[in-house]
């Protein structure tokens, strides 16, 4: 039975009941119908209506959270806060499901949020990766014909009409290359990128309130900063280069994959790599695989993600469950590169080396004086609990690799502390940042999340070494 | 000296062509009746004997388009394929037919086939609208609507036609890719629309 997004928050506890345990089971399921075919709608006036309606409701979520918490003592407010959250991500789920775009990328960076998103929703959530509504043939067709002259069963020996992914920004196909070749080849919805602009012109009237604050400025260049990065997604061209360059990183002692890109059949909309073969991470952990083997993922994901950033001078900062294969011979593979910042210029690449080395040292003063220059922070009491916060952020994202030995990334208390530490900064309005830091934050959320959920305990400070030899930073 | 159907018809051709080839490179507007009488190699007057405006080239290069389209549409519609593909792909052929007028076909939309020219549509206007019409009611047939849509549907879709192809006609995107998506919301919405009945 198809239900309503109001039904099911009718459906939710109220906080003044016995148990406020939110269990995300059966709701999770029936979410899932929440995701319906709608199409995109592109014209300005209608998405501005919804992105309003959707800060309203966001707005009226947590409004009624304050008020209710005048009244009630803190392990109630905490459960109410709870409720409030899930009934907020419900809600912005519910026009996630119909805008996707730009919005729908918060949905996928609000699944790495486990306090935002309890665990039975962050499955839910993450379906999003995958199950996009997708489109019919015969607009892809028609894509396809546009992108690359001609139809697909003419271009390809074989090509599956089902996609079998599905993201925000596209879909993907198996297909077969004349040579035998098997390939995947990635679609983007038509108008998306025109989409995405419109979103980021919609949201600057709605941060128009922040304008008489001294973080104005910069709150906008971070959402400029933002709006590039997602823009750069929708340029496929871009993403095939990156994942080129990123391919010529690894080799094969790394037992590390990124496809290959066949630029024959790729364009601004449609890439075309090789199909990889293997598990996103939910049925990878459905096989309930030894620790040894998740610890050896752990480690190829660190690997991956050391030598992208410090060989590569780029930074992958989409990380999240669909990007990443559990190849059946115990490779990785890598996918995706929509979303990669490129480290650019020597001040930017000596800023990243003097942040590194601090955050290293794991020593209190080493970390506040980075993180200052880090976040363009002063010694100005306005500053201060911006400064205190980010230091905190910082030891806690460098953590595993400066404590000696093993570390316990399914340890929940880690993970709350760091989900905590970012609560706050929002909460306090710390929005003075590196224009950066919005990426840099999800990545590290992202390698979180994935960490985990994988259970791994690991000692990743001699791969982080080794990898990091190669920068040159320790003669700079 | 007495011109031969076959001859008659030859010229008629030559006058469509060249009139597509000088409308893309000089604009409708800017092309005179001389300016083609010319390029055909016919004397001025005489390019009435064909056609009495610019505008009536206009619409029978849409008009022969849009056949040649659904000879297409025919060869490339896929048994299995849902009504909405159907739809779309009857639409979407149509539009990659008429690409090579693009650039000047936009007023004759309006004037001819819009949905505010009613009865004071011409004859060669009439014929294609009717056809289109003819076309969709097949194909929702063909998806098992086994009453006829009404006149209330049929004008509510062609509403919908018109309005693509006036976006399209004007669309600025990266090879038209916006007019796919606006087709492909138009399309859903009349689906839906008329299963709701």
């Amino acid at each position: 039975m198809a239900l309503n997004v109001a039904e099911l928050i009718d459906a939710l506890p109220e906080v003044d009941s016995d148990d406020a345990t939110l269990s995300g089971g059966v709701v999770s399921e029936a979410l899932a119908t929440v995701l319906s075919n709608r199409p995109v709608p592109t014209g300005s006036m209608r998405r501005l209506s919804l992105l309003g309606g959707l800060q309203a409701k966001i707005a009226v979520a947590y409004g009624f959270h304050w008020l209710r918490g005048w009244f009630q003592d803190a392990d109630q407010r905490e459960r109410a806060l709870k409720e409030t959250h899930f009934k907020t991500a419900l809600k912005m789920l519910d026009s996630m499901g119909y805008l996707r775009g730009a919005v729908m990328k918060v949905g996928q960076t609000l699944a790495n949020f486990p306090d935002v998103a309890p665990d039975g929703l962050v499955q839910t959530l993450e379906k999003l990766h995958f199950q996009a509504p997708p489109m019919h043939f015969s607009l892809l067709r028609e894509t396809v014909i546009n992108e690359l002259g001609d139809e697909p069963h003419n271009l390809f020996a074989e090509f599956d009409e089902t996609a079998f992914a599905a993201a925000s920004l596209g879909q993907v196909h198996r297909a077969r290359l004349k040579s035998g070749q098997q390939v995947a080849v990635k679609i983007q919805y038509p108008g998306i990128a025109r989409t995405i602009r419109t979103d980021f012109r919609n949201l600057i009237p709605l941060l128009l309130p922040s304008r008489l604050t001294g973080d104005w400025q910069n709150l906008k260049d971070q959402v400029e900063f933002a709006r590039r990065g997602i823009e750069q997604e929708t340029d496929y061209t871009r993403e095939a280069e990156t994942q080129t360059r990123v391919r010529q990183l690894f080799f094969e002692e790394d037992s590390i994959v990124v496809p290959q890109v066949y630029p024959e059949f790729s364009t601004d909309r449609i890439i075309t790599m090789d199909y990889l073969e293997g598990d996103h991470l939910d049925a990878f952990l459905a096989k309930n695989p030894s620790q040894d083997e998740r610890n050896d993922y752990a480690l190829k994901l660190t690997r991956a993600g050391a030598r992208i950033v410090y060989q590569g001078r780029l930074n992958n900062v989409d990380v999240h469950a669909g990007n990443y294969l559990f190849m059946p011979d115990g490779r990785l593979g890598l996918i995706d590169f929509g979303c990669v910042l490129r480290i650019e210029g020597d001040a930017m690449w000596e800023l990243y080396g003097r942040l590194h080395r601090a955050m290293m040292t794991g020593e209190d003063s080493s970390i506040r004086d980075a993180m200052k220059e880090w976040q363009q922070l002063t010694d100005a009491p306005r500053d201060a609990e911006n400064l205190r916060l980010s230091t905190e952020f910082g030891k806690l994202c460098w953590k595993p690799y400066y404590v000696p030995g093993p570390f316990n990334y399914g340890d929940r208390e880690y993970l709350q502390r760091g989900i905590n530490v970012m609560t706050e900064l929002m909460k306090n309005r710390c929005t003075r940042s590196h224009p950066t830091n919005l990426m840099q934050a999800r990545w590290h959320v992202g390698w979180w999340m994935m960490f985990y959920r994988l259970g791994a305990i690991i000692d990743p400070s001699p791969i982080v070494n080794e990898e990091t030899s190669a920068t040159g930073w320790e003669s700079c | 000296m007495r011109v031969s159907a076959k001859t008659k018809e030859a010229t008629r051709q030559k006058v469509l062509r060249v009139s597509q080839e000088l409308f893309n490179s000089t604009g409708f507007r800017e092309t005179t009746s001389r300016d083609l009488a010319s390029a055909v190699g016919i004397a001025a007057g005489t390019i009435f004997n064909y056609f009495p405006s610019k505008e009536a080239i206009v619409l029978q290069l849409v008009c022969d388009a849009l056949e040649n389209a659904e000879a297409t549409f025919n060869r490339r519609v896929r048994p299995e394929s849902t009504l909405e593909e159907d739809l779309f792909l009857y639409v979407s052929t149509g539009l990659r037919q008429l690409k090579p007028m693009r650039g000047f076909v936009g007023p004759a939309f309006e004037t001819h086939l819009g949905p505010a020219c009613g009865g004071d549509a011409n004859e060669l206007g009439d014929h294609i609208r009717t056809g289109h019409v003819e076309m969709v009611s097949s194909l929702l047939s063909k998806h098992g609507q086994a009453e006829p849509p009404t006149a209330v549907h049929l004008q509510m879709y062609w509403l919908l036609y018109t309005g693509v192809l006036a976006f399209w006609a004007k669309d600025q995107s990266r090879k038209q890719e916006d007019t796919l998506a606006l087709l492909d919301q138009s399309i859903k919405m009349f689906v839906s629309w008329y299963l709701a009945g």
